[in-house]
């Protein structure tokens, strides 16, 4: 009999039926048959990941992301087409403090419900699907980093990207990671993550001597406000009362 | 009270468009089946009871928990089964590392996964296609991965959008079998436009339409509804289904006319 004419079949027919003396209840022993051979065992990567971050779920997640093809090349364009633009070294500081919000909802749409098959799916789960799309940033941009490195070994092209941008964003992207694990809360994570890109974005305006035109730059102050106001929308609709609970 | 779902005048909009308006349910233990034409609510219903989506108004409770924090919603979802209406997949996974991943973001405890990743896999019959890639089973085996990933954790709550869609008729069959015998520990929601479905599995039935619960019974009610009502239909509680319907139907008719 092949399994593809055949529900709740003959394992569950032995199984409901109780062994007489002496027998040997096939289905239990078909079953553990079965979990020993269809185990998967965990990586050293993926025990490692889920000590850190105090869940297998994630762990697995974050293994799994770069084998999800089309959201993995998507997200990868976006994180480079942000990160050209960051490194291009415009003067502004703005496109590098907006290149990680652009990276991070090219992520969030290649690995939500833009194209991500199973996201209706994963949105039901208890491993909170922010905390999942936080494992994917990393994962994106830890394997793009990999390849930066390599590629900046065998040409000088990818340097400028691969350290101003992808490593940078690596290290900011497991800090927040590892506080919203901390915090229990992905939301805390995605602003320590952020404020921790500020800081190094001004930090590098203050050692290039050029804070105070960030300041008092008069053409600034528009994007400011306009930077403001989405953060404060952010803020609103994350700590917002939802309707129809109890 | 032992209701495993309690929902009180609950509604949601999509813009202007209101696909549930107003529903009222309570739901025990047992198989439960929710009927309707397309259109009429029932995924939108479905998917705010498996917290998919916030309802605009109402209130809804799950297991005894409130669905709307984030601790409640999460122990919610340890204990929930929900296959979607639209199940997706990844392609490039075995049908044992689908069911695995998804028992891991159920956080079920890593000792017990192997095991009720066999269980789960036997219960739908693709047993001899554990280590096949997704990409290579047809749709109804696709289908009953997804109902093997929705009951590895033993869920309490198991919802289920169109489940015997792509099902042939013994697979079919056998799947309404492991209905009954997940509805005997556990409080399961079927939402089908098939009628033969909610005929052989369900304990108790309602019929939705245009965001409204218009009838709620047991199948043989349902199939009373259509006596002397001249309905069609080829089977007694198709009868009964169309009866029903179009007597709602005139009814809000009547109702909007007033």
């Amino acid at each position: 009999m092949t399994g593809g004419d055949r529900m709740v079949g003959s394992h569950e027919d032995v199984r409901e039926q109780p062994p007489g003396p002496g027998d040997v209840d096939l289905g239990r022993v078909w079953l553990r048959i079965a979990a020993d051979v269809w185990r998967r065992e965990p990586g050293w990567l993926e025990r490692l990941a889920g000590r850190l971050l105090r869940s297998p779920g994630l762990a697995r997640a974050l293994l799994t992301t770069p084998s999800l093809l089309l959201p993995w090349l998507i997200a990868s364009v976006v994180v480079f087409g942000a990160g050209a633009g960051a490194a291009a070294g415009t003067g502004q500081p703005l496109v590098a403090l907006l290149a990680p919000v652009v990276a991070g909802a090219g992520i969030a749409y290649a690995y939500g419900p833009g194209t991500d098959p199973a996201w209706e799916l994963s949105c039901s789960m208890a491993v909170s699907d922010r905390m999942v799309l936080l494992v994917r940033a990393l994962a994106v941009f830890a394997l793009n980093a990999a390849l930066g490195l390599a590629a900046s070994a065998a040409t000088g092209a990818a340097v400028a990207v691969t350290f101003s941008w992808l490593v940078p964003m690596t290290a900011v992207c497991a800090l927040a990671l590892a506080a919203a694990t901390v915090a229990g809360s992905a939301n805390v994570g995605v602003a320590a993550g952020l404020a921790a890109w500020l800081i190094t974005v001004l930090s590098g305006e203050v050692v290039a001597g050029r804070f105070t035109v960030v300041v008092t730059e008069s053409s600034l102050v528009l994007p400011y406000l306009g930077f403001a106001a989405v953060c404060g929308a952010i803020a609103w609709y994350a700590t917002r009362i939802p309707r129809g609970t109890a | 009270m032992n209701d495993n779902i309690v929902i009180t005048d609950l509604a949601r909009r999509f813009g202007r468009f209101k696909a549930v308006a107003g529903v009222d349910l309570e739901v025990g233990a047992g198989v439960f089946g929710l009927l309707g034409p397309n259109g009429a609510g029932k995924t939108s219903l479905l998917r705010m009871m498996a917290t998919v989506i916030r309802p605009s108004s109402g209130r809804l409770r799950l297991l005894g928990r409130d669905p709307g924090s984030y601790g409640p919603r999460k122990e919610i979802r340890r204990r929930l089964g929900y296959l979607p209406q639209n199940f997706g997949h990844y392609p490039s996974f075995t049908v044992a590392e689908f069911v695995e991943y998804f028992a891991l973001l159920k956080e079920m405890p890593p000792q017990r996964i192997p095991a009720a990743v066999a269980s789960a896999i036997e219960r739908v019959g693709l047993g001899d296609r554990a280590r096949k890639k997704l990409r290579t089973l047809s749709g109804g085996m696709l289908r009953r991965a997804g109902i093997a990933q929705a009951i590895v954790n033993d869920p309490e709550l198991v919802l289920l959008d169109e489940p015997t869609a792509g099902l042939d008729p013994e697979q079919r069959v056998a799947f309404r079998a492991l209905l009954r015998e997940l509805g005997q520990r556990a409080t399961v929601v079927v939402s089908t436009h098939l009628v033969e479905d909610v005929g052989a599995a369900c304990t108790e039935v309602a019929l939705m339409d245009g965001g409204k619960i218009v009838f709620r019974g047991t199948p043989g009610e349902l199939t009373a509804g259509a006596e002397g009502a001249g309905a069609a239909g080829d089977a007694p509680l198709e009868r009964g289904y169309s009866a029903v319907l179009a007597q709602a139907r005139a009814t809000a008719a009547a109702a909007a006319r007033s």
